[in-house]
């Protein structure tokens, strides 16, 4: 289906043009403040190849990232586009040079609707951002579906016409896609492609890319998921501390190699759990039932890594929300220790000892222009009252700061807002929130989305030791290899019940997927 | 691929309620709550009170809905972009008092068309004050429109004049006067439809087109969806900014014209305190207040509503204090209705 969008105008001049790169990175600097963001980065970008720009928070990615697409000027070196150099390049002129980004919010107007959101964007190039212009409604009608098609999305009137914040995250990143090969790119940026989306849908936008890729347009990803760079292959660029490490074919090398390059220390990927764990049970759910979930029944014993799995509809998120009080369960009960818990709020979950670590800590879980002491101590404000029931300021920082320093979070002051941190040190701090309520059960919902290798590490630490200081934990996710490296068993959910349950000691990730993604035998809904 | 389409062409048509269907049309056409919320107004007072539906009602009613027909499809406009506006009443006083006098003390054979040409620029340059104001302070509108709409009255009153001008010009006044068609009721009364209703007509069309068939309409929603998304896809935030205060301004100075035009006299202390009523009246047509929404249509049908409460509900006997109250649970409702989401 990719083979529909012929890019006419590109495949002939690049016929023509294949001797020159697309793109020349030449040794790009950017200094913000006392911090040297970028020390003189090149690369080459060919046509129709695809890369991975790899490197931990903070390396520098995200900054080249908004130089290429114009979004920021660079203070030193040079881009060269299509053989020409390009100065004071704004967002506007790397759209008309053929560079399209899809950012890792996706950067959808969620007001607008499917055809306007992947097509105007070409008229507004053309125009050359200028806005007194008659917009073309059939030009923007057959931009759209020419695009939409590709990317393997409707083309109806009434699908085109949908306002996009009525659609589902998969759905949105592939029109985020299709925005970008709408109008001719040269080269499309992808940063975090994956991390909304499940294995079958990543598996369909691997496809996506590689029509793409024959119609010459090279794709750069930006990752952190390193099985899926190299289930995509092409070349590595890896960063670290704002200087290019080393590219490479990043099919060639292993994990081990790659995350040494990216971290500069050796990081395993050890099952931390071997044997079954056998304890007390602790949770009890039993027939629990809402919307989109059903007949759901399992046991977690103390101390026990209990993880929670399937695709986006599988209703594994509801489960969580369920268990958290946010959207309360309909039918069925769950006990802790013995005796029924009313989860019909979160504050009541949270009474019944159950902590919540959101999928999306930047909307739901952090405020972020919050000090990191106010967030972490957010959820027992009531513990720390003092005299005439005000809160007694000297308590709340010294739990803070234990709390802190308990999860290693890397901050010279818990006052700092948690903007100033990075993703895997923001998480910290959520998880650290949960701890102050002293929870029997912690459910962390995605707890490394968005998370560099680095800290993926630390986090999975923290959760053993909780687990070995005899909380229970539940956590569900769509990134397999977390679970197996983290869990004693994994129930894979699957059109809103319970597909199977494994033992995780030597199961393998293939056994996980292909329980996902079987076809029920009710056929299609 | 094809496995994404047929999953949601699947999950559209699985086994969706009734119940959910009309929500989520509703919700897609918010208009349409507006428009059967005036039929019901209709029917009740036109079933207690025939005179309801006497010609001569109906005109004076599309009479009183130009002046906040011109104001709500400015703040349409502003509010479709993110904004709040809530000194255009400060800003048609004004150009409607500066205007009156400049033409009664200099200008006294000045025709209408002239008038009405200076009058739009003067409102748009003082409404592209307020948009170069938000645009390079970074301040949210809301309060920046507050300030201008203190300055701009401020000024008026003391540097320029508190009387009245009971004679306005010729040209104005005879515009005011001028009939579209007349209408003989059987009981010998004449009553008018005067030309400036047009006016109003012309505003709609030309906003139609503005916000629907020109990229500024587009970036008008962009930019009301989510400003740091737009600007990213290389939307220009200034030009938007100012582009929407100059417009809600055009349309101010016009309508600061029609209401001396309509009432014969120009009073510096007219029209204060009717910002929160037209944005309810945007509201109450489907806009939502946080922005990136809201049609001409639904505008006019605000407008059409919040109208009929203020004209007609007296002719049921209900007194002009109830009249609020009820004006005031209509907006609460609208409120309410408007921010129930279809389920996914």
């Amino acid at each position: 289906m990719a083979d529909s969008v012929t890019l006419e105008s590109r495949a002939g001049t690049t016929a023509a043009a294949s001797a020159i790169p697309f793109l020349e990175v030449r040794d790009l600097q950017k200094r913000f403040g006392g911090v040297q963001a970028l020390k003189g980065v090149s690369f080459t970008i060919e046509r129709g190849k695809t890369y991975h720009l790899m490197g931990e928070n903070g390396c520098g990615k995200s900054t080249l990232i908004k130089i290429i697409s114009g979004a920021q000027p660079a203070d030193g070196g040079e881009l060269v586009i299509n053989g020409k150099s390009v100065d004071g390049l704004d967002p506007i002129g790397a759209l008309a040079a053929g560079i399209e980004t899809v950012y890792q919010d996706l950067s959808l107007l969620p007001n607008l609707s499917v055809e306007e959101n992947v097509a105007l964007t070409r008229q507004l190039v053309a125009a050359n951002g200028s806005l007194a212009r008659p917009l073309d409604r059939k030009a923007l009608r057959q931009t759209a579906a020419k695009a939409l098609s590709a990317v393997g999305l409707p083309t109806d009137p009434y699908f085109l016409s949908t306002p996009v914040e009525q659609l589902p995250i998969a759905t949105r990143q592939l029109i985020a896609i299709a925005r970008a090969i709408a109008s001719d790119a040269g080269l499309v940026i992808m940063d975090e492609p994956t991390t909304a989306l499940t294995r079958r849908e990543v598996d369909n936008l691997i496809r996506v890319v590689r029509g793409m890729q024959q119609n010459g347009v090279s794709v750069l990803f930006v990752t952190h998921k390193l099985d899926e760079c190299k289930a995509i292959g092409g070349t590595a660029i890896i960063m670290r501390d704002g200087q290019k490490i080393t590219e490479c074919d990043v099919a060639e090398q292993s994990k081990t190699q790659l995350g040494f390059w990216m971290t500069g220390r050796e990081l395993d990927d050890k099952r931390y759990r071997s044997a079954p764990h056998s304890g007390e049970r602790l949770l009890s759910v039993q027939s629990l039932g809402a919307r989109s979930f059903d007949d759901v029944s399992f046991d977690v014993a103390r101390g026990e890594v209990f993880g929670v799995t399937g695709l986006l509809d599988s209703g594994r998120n509801e489960l969580a929300l369920a268990l958290a009080g946010i959207s309360p369960a309909r039918r069925g009960n769950v006990s802790l220790s013995g005796s029924v818990a009313d989860l019909s709020s979160p504050a009541k979950a949270i009474d019944a000892g159950i902590g919540y670590v959101p999928e999306d800590r930047l909307s739901e879980g952090l405020f972020l222009e919050k000090s990191i002491r106010e967030n972490v101590i957010m959820a027992v404000l009531d513990r720390l009252r003092g005299a005439f029931g005000l809160l007694d300021g000297r308590r709340a920082r010294a739990l803070a700061q234990k709390t802190i320093d308990d999860l290693q979070v890397a901050t010279p002051d818990i006052d700092n807002p948690v903007t100033s941190l990075s993703g895997g040190n923001a998480q910290r701090v959520l998880i650290g929130r949960w701890l102050t309520i002293e929870p029997k059960l912690l459910i962390l919902h995605g707890p490394t989305v968005g998370v560099d290798v680095g800290s993926k590490d630390t986090i999975f630490r923290i959760i053993q030791r909780l687990a070995g200081e005899g909380m229970s934990v539940i956590i569900i996710s769509d990134d397999l290899p977390e679970l197996l490296q983290n869990c004693d068993r994994i129930m894979v959910m699957r059109k809103g019940r319970i597909a199977d349950t494994f033992d995780a000691a030597g199961l393998e990730e293939d056994a996980l997927y292909r329980s996902m993604t079987a076809e029920d035998n009710s056929g299609e809904r | 691929m094809t496995d994404i389409t047929s999953d949601i062409a699947a999950s559209r048509a699985h086994a969706e309620s009734a119940f959910n269907r009309v929500t989520r049309w509703f919700v897609r056409h918010p208009p349409a709550v507006t428009a059967i919320l005036i039929a019901l107004v209709c029917v009740v007072v036109g079933s207690i009170n025939p005179d309801f539906w006497q010609i001569s009602n109906l005109f004076d009613m599309a009479r009183s809905t130009v002046v906040r027909g011109l104001f709500a499809l400015g703040v349409l406009v502003v509010l479709a972009a993110g904004g709040l506006d809530v000194s255009f009443t400060a800003i048609a006083a004004f150009v409607m008092y500066v205007i009156t006098m400049l033409v009664t003390n200099c200008f006294p054979e000045m025709p209408i068309l002239p008038i009405l040409l200076v009058a739009a620029i003067g409102g748009a340059f003082l409404g592209a004050a307020n948009g170069v104001l938000v645009s390079t302070l970074k301040a949210p509108s809301l309060i920046v429109t507050i300030g201008t709409q203190y300055v701009i009255r401020g000024f008026l009153l003391t540097f320029i004049g508190t009387a009245l001008f009971m004679n306005i010009p010729m040209s104005m006044d005879a515009f005011g006067k001028l009939a579209l068609f007349h209408h003989q009721s059987a009981n010998g009364a004449t009553s008018t439809m005067p030309v400036y209703v047009l006016v109003l007509v012309v505003a709609v069309i030309v906003t139609w087109l503005l916000l629907n068939r020109t990229l500024m309409g587009r970036a008008i929603y962009a930019v009301g969806g989510n400003a740091g998304i737009a600007e990213r896809l290389g939307y220009s935030l200034r030009k938007v900014h100012i582009f929407v205060f100059a417009y809600a301004g055009l349309l101010a100075g016009i309508a600061g014209i029609m209401h001396v035009a309509s009432n014969r006299l120009a009073n510096p202390f007219d029209l204060a305190g009717s910002e929160l009523e037209i944005i309810a009246a945007v509201v109450l047509g489907g806009a939502r207040i946080t922005g990136g929404s809201g049609s001409v249509l639904g505008t006019m049908l605000g407008v059409v509503l919040i109208t009929l409460v203020n004209n007609v509900l007296i002719l049921v006997g209900i007194p002009s204090t109830s009249q609020l109250a009820i004006l005031g649970l209509f907006i609460v409702g609208a409120g309410a209705l408007f921010s129930i989401k279809p389920r996914a």
